[in-house]
């Protein structure tokens, strides 16, 4: 059984008056990825920023590990990698001054840049100043960086947002590439359609709370209903909507009876999204 | 502290520093255009005693008739017109003569001459005015004693040996020069900031203290290394050469401490170059004490740069010992301190 990598208990910080993570716990397992969602300001980047180091949680442990961040935070740096949302590169500097700056400050001694941007597809461009990369580029470095020192747990935050679909493709097969490698992934996003490809546990979070923590089916299982869709055409020739909730018992009887009665031109089934359970969990979009 | 991750860190912000063209070019262009303006400035004192005379009366045939070498006597309309002159220079002494002189010296009493100094002129300079007056007045009258003179200092009174103007300058260009610098380091932390790569840095094995000796040590190392080659170049080290050193060093951590500041103030490269500038002119104030002696009083003694400034200009102009500027050091230190201490303090609170 893996053993965690991550590990929250009653993790709770404040700015002030107001509550940003309100005792919140979870495990992250090694070889896991956990899907982080949640909207704007529900917690998701003060609970970032407690798992790297970044600020001291008010109450409760965090864990990496088993290393208390806040009193080991230098050992627990050494085995992390972060990719942020907003891109922090120095653009002055090629690709390749920027892996090695890292490189070095990890301590590494020998490290292979030109072989980790062949892998995040910047293969020929590793000598050219990051300010002439596009963004898709440029992302795709600040995730090369991120897994610079072969981190144990890797965080991170929007890696894909605002790509093209394939650098959005690229990002996603190296953050599957790290979990197979055997790192815990801590992946924050607002994409639902990539946590529910990417992840093996997703957590919900809103106004500083995990308000659900499972696996994408265990989720739609319990929380999403299946459904059949069908367009059927009236008398006087125009498409109507009919719906038929799947998984109950007088669903087949249903069935039925559609074919019976109706003339039906389409039908297809529907799974619950993850953001039509978040939005039934919290009454909110993810904005 | 980590000294590999130190040194990683000023190697790439030495790096960056100089891939940045305009700070680039006002180092170099700093350097040469303050060597020009030294080279460029007169090395020799001018040896000419240019005296300007005020005489409302009738003037004793012997104050125009004197031809002496290195003496010019002038004559002006007024007694301000004088006191103005002596005050900007054109003149090393004003001599305002009464208006009943030749009355007086026809009836034997003593007339009262009044000379103006500028504050500077040393005391040899005043003493040979004054000698070269009591002469024409004997060789008017074939009487010694016979006039009484009165000296007025216009300004703060000060002594000491002649300096060439280009000498009095060194201070003022050393203080550009680090302060330029500041400008670009300024740039530096405040770009840290601003582009989050401090964040990127600061889930790396890297403390937080690492990251500031770094900031120090590349600060201090660019700042003071100019600067001590400037005043190399010119012949600032060849008096107390250790003294001058510690002083730059110093004046460097008072510029890094300011830098932290700015940047921690500054959103981008254009507020840096307003705070800097605002910076820069409030700093350069203290020099005008040392290039105008008298001008500013004991209030430039608040703004630090102060202290810097005097040690440099008492040890590089007229050989001062530990024991003449300690207390300049110390203070200076205090200042830098407390600047450095709160740049630290300001720019930790940008860094969450």
């Amino acid at each position: 059984m893996s053993r965690n990598a991550i590990s929250a208990e009653e993790l709770t910080y404040h700015y002030g008056e107001l509550v940003a993570v309100d005792h919140i716990s979870f495990n992250v397992a090694e070889s896991e990825i956990m899907g982080f969602l949640g909207p704007n300001g529900a917690g998701k980047t003060t609970t970032f920023k407690m798992l790297t180091g970044q600020l001291k949680p008010k109450e409760g442990q965090a864990k990496l590990l088993d290393m208390d961040v806040t009193k080991r935070v230098e050992r627990v740096r050494g085995e992390i990698g972060v990719c942020f949302e907003d891109t922090n590169l120095y653009e002055q500097m090629s690709a390749i001054e920027n892996l090695n700056l890292f490189a070095r400050l990890f301590g590494l001694r020998s490290f292979d840049g030109d072989a980790l941007l062949k892998r995040v597809g910047l293969a020929g461009r590793g000598n050219d100043k990051v300010e002439t990369y596009s963004k898709g580029m440029k992302q795709r470095l600040m995730v090369a960086r991120s897994i610079v020192n072969k981190p144990r747990v890797l965080f991170l935050d929007e890696p894909t947002a605002g790509l093209d679909p394939v650098s959005s493709e690229s990002i996603r097969n190296i953050i599957i590439e790290e979990r197979a490698r055997g790192a815990a992934v801590f992946l924050t996003t607002h994409d639902m359609l990539e946590a529910d490809k990417l992840s093996d546990r997703v957590a919900f979070m809103n106004q500083g709370r995990i308000v659900a923590l499972d696996t994408p089916h265990q989720l739609k299982q319990q929380y999403g209903k299946r459904a059949l869709k069908a367009k059927v055409s009236t008398d006087d020739g125009e498409l109507e909507d009919r719906e038929i909730t799947l998984d109950k018992p007088e669903t087949l009887d249903a069935v039925h009876e559609l074919f019976a009665r109706e003339k039906v031109v389409t039908i297809h089934s529907e799974e619950a999204t993850l953001e039509d359970i978040f939005i039934r969990l919290t009454g909110r979009g993810l904005v | 502290m980590n000294w590999s991750i130190i040194g990683i860190l000023i190697k790439k912000d030495l790096s960056l520093f100089f891939r940045k063209r305009f700070i680039v070019a006002l180092t170099f262009l700093g350097i040469i255009m303050y060597l020009t303006i030294y080279f460029v400035m007169p090395s020799s004192v001018n040896e000419n005693l240019e005296i300007g005379l005020y005489a409302p009366g009738v003037i004793p045939p012997a104050f125009t008739q004197i031809q002496e070498e290195g003496l010019e006597i002038e004559g002006v309309e007024s007694e301000a017109v004088l006191k103005e002159a002596v005050i900007d220079g054109k003149y090393v002494a004003g001599v305002s003569l009464p208006a009943d002189i030749v009355e007086k010296f026809m009836s034997g009493q003593k007339p009262d001459i009044k000379l103006y100094f500028t504050p500077d002129v040393p005391q040899e300079t005043r003493d040979a005015v004054a000698v070269i007056i009591r002469e024409l007045a004997y060789l008017q009258t074939g009487q010694v004693l016979s006039i009484k003179i009165t000296e007025e200092i216009l300004g703060q009174d000060m002594t000491g040996k002649p300096i060439p103007a280009r000498d009095r300058l060194r201070p003022l260009l050393a203080i550009f020069l680090i302060m330029m610098e500041m400008m670009g380091l300024a740039n530096l932390l405040s770009e840290e900031v601003e582009r989050r790569t401090i964040h990127a840095l600061l889930v790396t094995p890297m403390t937080i203290k690492d990251l500031f000796t770094a900031k120090g040590i590349t600060g201090i190392g660019l700042v003071a290394g100019q600067a001590v080659l400037f005043m190399a170049l010119v012949g600032g080290m060849s008096e107390q050469p250790l003294i001058i050193l510690v002083t730059l060093l110093l004046g460097a951590a008072l510029v890094t401490g300011i830098a932290f500041l700015i940047a921690s103030i500054s959103k981008e490269f254009m507020s840096v170059l307003g705070w800097s500038f605002l910076t820069i002119i409030i700093s350069i104030v203290p020099t005008f004490s040392v290039m105008f002696p008298g001008v500013t009083t004991d209030w430039a003694k608040v703004i630090p740069t102060f202290y810097l400034i005097d040690t440099v200009h008492r040890t590089a102009n007229f050989g001062s010992g530990w024991s003449d500027v300690w207390l300049n050091l110390l203070i200076l230190l205090g200042f830098c301190l407390a600047i450095t201490w709160a740049g630290i303090t300001a720019l930790r609170r940008k860094f969450r």
